[in-house]
């Protein structure tokens, strides 16, 4: 499973981007089950966000989904988190 | 990379979010403009119902003797949650605590009230002595500050790029003043109307630190976020009003990509169009009108501006042209054919946007 994420917005406007495959990691489950509850909480379109608030654009094995902040759900939030940390 | 703008097909059911959404990215703004002020509705009364259900609407909830004339702050602590507003830590008159993101925080909420009193005699950011409320240490590392529509919200930073949000005053300011614009203009926050909205949170934030300093328009530093680069990071600020693309050009970062006039305007759909990318335009166009005229910013250009954003002319959807022209008619009524119409015409003229 490919997870992508790009986080837009926020206070400084700076665009960033992260992806990791989970085929090979011993936490491969744990990813791909964290990886569909932040989908099907997702949004086809891009909310309307608040002022400096980050937009996620969420994409796993091609299907994109969109949140944005403070609305994101605890799995999209961990999901995001964790991919943008760990992935390259 | 991805791209945000771009249209990925779209299969979702026929619910009127999706709708709105499709139509908010329209490049017509006939239909972009009322779905994005419909969504924007419907996202403070989302976030409403999200702060009554978690904080039993503590948050909405007017202080009891409220005085006029004197600000009204709470400062709230998520513990590295995203639950808001979190935990009350520090209430008006409470002397200050241990922790200095919550000082920072509660200076930099009366810093910025103090600013539109004193200049402006507008008490609070409704005009009506609303009280003043910030969460702290929201989520882990979190690199960001927003306003949700009721409150500020600041992140730790994660000490690699970005440390505490609190830390630069001109940014607690820049979150007050969306506040405010939300009370008056409440321009649309996307595309030329939402970087006009980032420019005035700009605007009144380096405001706040300049009228907190003392300092006049020459000795500002015109920079914005300056106390918000963790040492590693090569730069000095998010943003320079004085020379916008100039602020930061750092390996992790990129290079700051802000426009200072019309010729390099950027089209984009990411980053809600663009908002906190154009906004360098009618920055620098503040910078120059306030530079030239010299003194207190706060004085003239400020007043300027503070009276296009409070005075009723100024639509959700206004573009540059629009902004512009209602700061040439503001400058006249309120100085007449003197300087301050001069200074003003010539700065737009500087950045490209016509005023006429």
């Amino acid at each position: 499973m490919r997870i992508q994420v790009t986080r837009t917005g926020g206070f400084a406007g700076i665009e960033r981007h992260a992806e990791l495959d989970t085929a090979g990691r011993p936490d491969a489950a744990e990813w791909q089950a964290l990886a569909e509850r932040a989908l099907a909480a997702g949004r086809g379109t891009p909310p309307a966000g608040v002022p400096d608030g980050f937009g996620y654009e969420i994409t796993v094995d091609g299907t994109t989904v969109y949140a944005a902040d403070p609305g994101l759900t605890e799995d999209q939030r961990a999901l995001v988190s964790r991919v943008l940390k760990e992935g390259a | 990379m991805t791209s945000f703008g771009g249209f990925q097909p779209v299969f979702c059911t026929i619910v009127p979010p999706h709708v709105l959404d499709k139509l908010a990215q329209n490049e017509d703004p006939r239909l972009a403009d009322p779905a994005r002020r419909t969504l924007q509705r419907d996202a403070s009364a989302r976030t409403r119902r999200h702060l009554a259900a978690v904080a039993g609407a503590a948050a909405l909830t007017p202080r009891a003797g409220a005085e006029a004339g004197k600000p009204h702050r709470t400062i709230y602590d998520a513990r590295n949650g995203t639950d808001l507003p979190g935990t009350k830590v520090r209430g008006e008159g409470d002397e200050p605590g241990s922790d200095a993101t919550v000082n920072r925080a509660y200076t930099g909420l009366g810093a910025t009230f103090e600013l539109f009193l004193s200049a402006y005699r507008r008490d609070s950011i409704d005009g009506s002595g609303l009280a003043l409320d910030a969460t702290v240490h929201y989520d882990r590392e979190y690199n960001n500050a927003f306003w949700d529509g009721e409150q500020m919200v600041f992140g730790d930073g994660d000490g690699e790029i970005f440390l505490d949000f609190t830390r630069s005053i001109d940014v607690i300011g820049h979150e007050l003043a969306h506040g405010v614009t939300q009370y008056t203009a409440n321009l649309t926050y996307y595309g030329q109307s939402g970087a006009l909205n980032e420019s005035l949170s700009d605007v009144f934030g380096s405001l706040v630190k300049q009228y907190s300093l003392g300092q006049s328009a020459a000795e500002a530093d015109w920079l914005i976020g300056a106390e918000l680069l963790a040492p590693r990071v090569t730069g000095k600020a998010l943003r320079s009003m004085k020379e916008p693309g100039t602020a930061y050009d750092d390996d992790v970062l990129g290079k700051d990509p802000q426009p200072a006039t019309m010729d390099d305007y950027v089209h984009t759909s990411r980053d809600n169009g663009g908002v906190h990318i154009n906004s360098g335009i009618p920055n620098h166009a503040f910078y120059r009108a306030a530079t030239v005229l010299g003194g207190n910013a706060w004085e003239r250009a400020g007043q300027v501006w503070y009276d296009v954003l409070t005075g009723g002319e100024l639509e959700q959807d206004a573009r540059f042209t629009d902004f512009a022209a209602l700061t040439v008619k503001a400058a006249r009524e309120r100085y007449g054919d003197g300087e301050e119409l001069d200074a003003v015409s010539k700065a737009w003229e500087h950045v490209g946007v016509r005023t006429a």
